[in-house]
């Protein structure tokens, strides 16, 4: 097994190892915890609608699939897993996004059984046609549910009229349609491609001893010949489709999320670019900033308002979100403000509260086992130590930030509004 | 871990949760006021607007960038209904000093800041300003709107206001957007002595150290207010259980329906006492081996999520579900087959020892998040003697399946409130 250690300066060391099985392990020790957390994740995700097994020729599968394997892994001949770990008094769940399935657990006892319930479950599909069937009435659902969210749709919306051809503009759960194609033998195909240890990654956090989950993962993840998936993607213009779009919803309040495309020439985002856009968006918009506040006074946003740098395999994009009755001055007052920095420069204390701010952050997070969890996700995903976040912000420059401006050109921003029921 | 309980002064306590774990400190500030129609939105907008300016403070834009030089303390505030109590929570959680980069005191300062905040307010002759009121307001005002687009969120409080229509319960936790327009400077600085000199207050600390002074220097603020009327907090009236049962329907532009039940419950209270209906709702409706998720849900197909929770310190219990309209009267139907099947006596081994199991392992892991632990201990408001969240889960290993069918006979059908699409889907 090849292992590495990786230490922190604030005391925290964790160690990642590949298995011979080909599944890469993360596991931090936090003895004086009570709990512990786990995840057995898989890099596959709602995008990837369409790839290559080594080589061969290109298939596309319907929309929303990774998302209903997720749910029917569930199942298995002896029982469900949820019915597993009820014995253990462990609690369950798993989710998946645009670029990963994840399974997860957390639990206060019985941690290396409820972890090879969590391997065993993951690695034993079993569907039938009639199991299959069942399941599209609670996804069915799901998608309702969904479509019913504002917050929810307010972002897809916007994504549909950013990306030409990227599967990121559609729906994680797919829809009733799509999910109506989806048979065992897909989800078998589906299953046998992206669910290869060498595709996946484990991650536990917590009141455990690093040599028995080491060994747990040895011993409890089945070798199979490693294989080269290909995500295709038909080739994205650098253009969006429409600057905006709105759609009316049973709400009270307008909402509105805008966004600006960037242009990319590499699949991946590196952390420094990531963090350094973290901090921009800071400067921008953020409490300490002079736009944040003129908004807020000016009655134009509340406290729903929010900003994220949405990234992942081939595409990048900063969203603004929140509520307004005046949407689009929320837009001209955020390009205006992004002009007047590029004109005039950050302004330096703005700049030092704002790092400092969120190096605070970057050091709260490790309170808590589920995010170390999750973060060490977005580190197998990526493919970056975690620690590096927090030498990165001792060390990143305004300069650094500054260079971060040219991700927003305003004739690839999208702005998507719901606006209440007209009656 | 441990924890230590100190009276500061009239009505008012500390209480210390020594925990090693964490990277920060969380200091909280809770003030229990009588749930009144005529002054829950004023009250609740105190919270928000002693955490957004202060005396020292006189915009929001200073304070926060005070906030992120102590590296990005967290300034939190919250009201919340608690049995028939409103709870106005302040707090602020800050990184401890050893993890600064140029060895700032983080801990103490953030301690003054909030208190600061909420005994020198930013107010002129008796009254806060108008600016930071119509702003307060605004974004008050917003939230209960907003409220109206998250439908789960609509329809569980629609459920509570028929249910609780002639009882304090009833009040929507931030008030009405008409009391919310009816505030002004004047009569929010009367709704802010009146929480100084009649709440019941609890200070809570998670922290490794305790930090120096913070009982004396909040017992030596108190000791400038009169204290002669400070609220009693144990009085919640339980829910009655109902006559007949209510039914309200309402329709919108939606394509998911939204079936919401109220029950009330007969065993109710305080932890000590209600162990029993804490399992039993569980065993209905809470994790995966519940009736509702593994019948109506895995079984029937019928809905997304179905999930039954009790307000023991009131007495109800609630099951939400999200339906399609032409299921509606077959889950609700359904969710009543298995609160039958329980009060019939049906409960497995395995369905038992599945509940007690998971509500002890996750009782446990409270101590793991800090802002949890202090939720828990501002929440319990009706036991005389605070437990634990182990010690509370002690007492949950104790009910036996007679309890829990027992408990369960006492869960009573109260109010239903359907919210459908305009055309049936």
């Amino acid at each position: 097994m090849k292992r590495e250690t990786f230490e922190s300066s604030l005391g925290e060391s964790y160690v990642k190892a590949v298995c011979s099985s080909g599944v890469t392990v993360y596991v931090m020790e936090k003895p004086e915890y009570s709990s512990s957390f786990a995840i057995f994740g898989t890099k596959y995700g709602s995008i990837d609608n369409c790839f290559s097994v080594n080589g061969g020729e290109p298939k596309k599968v319907p929309d929303g699939i990774a998302h209903y394997l997720e749910h029917k892994l569930f199942e298995s001949e002896d029982g469900d897993a949820f019915s597993k770990f009820a014995k253990t008094g462990a609690s369950a769940n798993a989710f998946t996004s645009f670029d990963r399935t994840c399974y997860l657990f957390s639990c206060s006892d019985n941690v290396y059984e409820n972890l090879k319930i969590l391997l065993d479950f993951v690695q034993h599909p079993y569907f039938t046609e009639e199991t299959v069937r069942k399941e599209q009435g609670i996804i069915g659902q799901e998608i309702k549910m969904y479509d019913d969210s504002p917050s929810w749709r307010v972002t897809f919306n916007m994504l549909e009229n950013m990306y030409h051809n990227h599967p990121v503009k559609i729906d994680i759960a797919g829809t009733v349609d799509s999910i109506a194609k989806i048979n065992a033998d897909l989800l078998y195909e589906c299953y046998n491609t992206f669910y290869n240890p060498s595709n996946m990654f484990i991650c536990v956090v917590g009141n455990v001893d690093t040599e028995e989950v080491l060994s747990i993962c040895e011993t409890n993840v089945k070798t199979k010949s490693p294989i080269d998936i290909k995500r295709i993607f038909e080739c994205e213009p650098q253009t969006i489709i429409k600057p905006y779009v709105e759609q009316n919803l049973s709400v009270a309040n307008p909402m509105f999320c805008l966004g600006f495309k960037q242009k990319i020439e590499t699949p991946f985002r590196r952390l420094k670019s990531k963090i350094c856009v973290g901090l921009l968006l800071e400067v921008i918009c953020g409490e300490c900033s002079p736009l944040y506040e003129d908004l807020i006074n000016k009655g134009l946003i509340n406290d729903e308002f929010s900003y994220e740098y949405f990234n992942g395999y081939d595409y990048a994009c900063v969203m603004f979100t929140g509520e307004s009755s005046e949407p689009k001055t929320v837009e001209e007052a955020i390009k205006k403000e992004i002009d007047n920095i590029r004109q005039n420069g950050i302004d330096k204390k703005l700049f030092s509260a704002v790092k400092c701010g969120m190096y605070g952050d970057a050091v709260r997070r490790y309170n808590s086992v589920s995010e170390i969890c999750m973060n060490f996700a977005e580190s197998a995903i990526f493919d970056y130590d975690m620690f590096e976040e927090i030498r990165l912000l001792k060390t990143v420059t305004l300069d650094d930030v500054y260079k971060r401006l040219d991700i927003f050109d305003n004739d690839l921003s999208v702005l998507s509004v719901i606006k209440p029921l007209e009656k | 871990m441990s924890v230590s309980k100190f009276e500061i002064s009239n009505g008012a306590q500390g209480l210390f949760v020594k925990n090693s774990r964490f990277k920060t400190t969380l200091v909280s500030v809770n003030f229990y006021l009588p749930l009144n129609k005529d002054k829950v939105a004023r009250y609740a907008l105190l919270p928000f607007i002693l955490t957004t300016c202060g005396k020292d403070y006189p915009s929001f834009r200073k304070l926060n960038f005070k906030l992120s030089k102590l590296y990005g303390a967290e300034l939190t505030a919250s009201a919340e209904k608690i049995g028939d109590y409103q709870l106005l929570k302040m707090s602020v959680s800050v990184i401890g000093d050893k993890y600064a980069l140029d060895g700032e005191i983080l801990t103490q300062e953030a301690i003054e800041l909030l208190t600061s905040l909420i005994f020198e307010p930013k107010v002129q002759d008796n009254s806060f300003f108008k600016e930071d009121v119509e702003r307060e307001k605004r974004k008050a005002i917003e939230h209960i709107k907003g409220e109206y687009s998250e439908k789960r969120v609509y329809a569980k409080n629609r459920l509570i206001e028929e249910m609780y229509k002639n009882d304090c319960y009833g009040v929507p936790k931030c008030g009405t957007i008409e009391d919310v327009e009816a505030i002004d400077g004047d009569n929010l600085f009367s709704a802010w002595q009146e929480m100084l000199q009649n709440a019941f207050i609890r200070v809570n600390v998670v922290s490794n150290s305790m930090p120096k002074g913070l009982f004396d220097s909040i017992g030596e603020k108190l000791s400038a207010v009169e204290r002669n009327n400070i609220t009693d907090i144990s009085n919640t009236i339980p829910t009655k259980p109902a006559n007949e049962v209510n039914t309200i329907t309402e329709r919108t532009e939606i394509n998911q329906g939204k079936l919401v039940m109220g029950f009330s419950l007969q065993k109710f209270g305080g932890d000590v006492s209600t162990a029993d209906s804490f399992v039993a709702t569980d065993i209905f409706g809470g994790g995966p081996y519940s009736k509702l998720f593994s019948n109506v849900r895995e079984k029937m197909s019928l809905c997304y999520y179905c999930a039954a929770r009790s307000v023991r310190v009131k007495g109800l219990v609630t099951v939400e579900s999200g339906i399609e309209a032409v299921n509606a009267e077959k889950a609700q139907k359904a969710i009543l087959e298995q609160l039958k099947s329980l009060q019939d006596g049906n409960l497995s081994d395995d369905e038992f020892n599945s509940s007690i199991l998971g509500l002890c392992d996750s009782l446990k892991s409270y101590n793991d998040r800090s802002e949890a632990i202090e939720l828990w201990y501002s929440t319990r408001i009706s036991d005389k003697e605070l437990l634990s969240p182990e010690e509370f889960a002690e007492k949950v290993k104790l009910v036996t399946k007679d309890d829990v069918i027992k408990a369960a006979n006492g869960i009573k059908l109260h109010t239903v409130f359907l919210l459908l699409p305009e055309v049936d889907k």
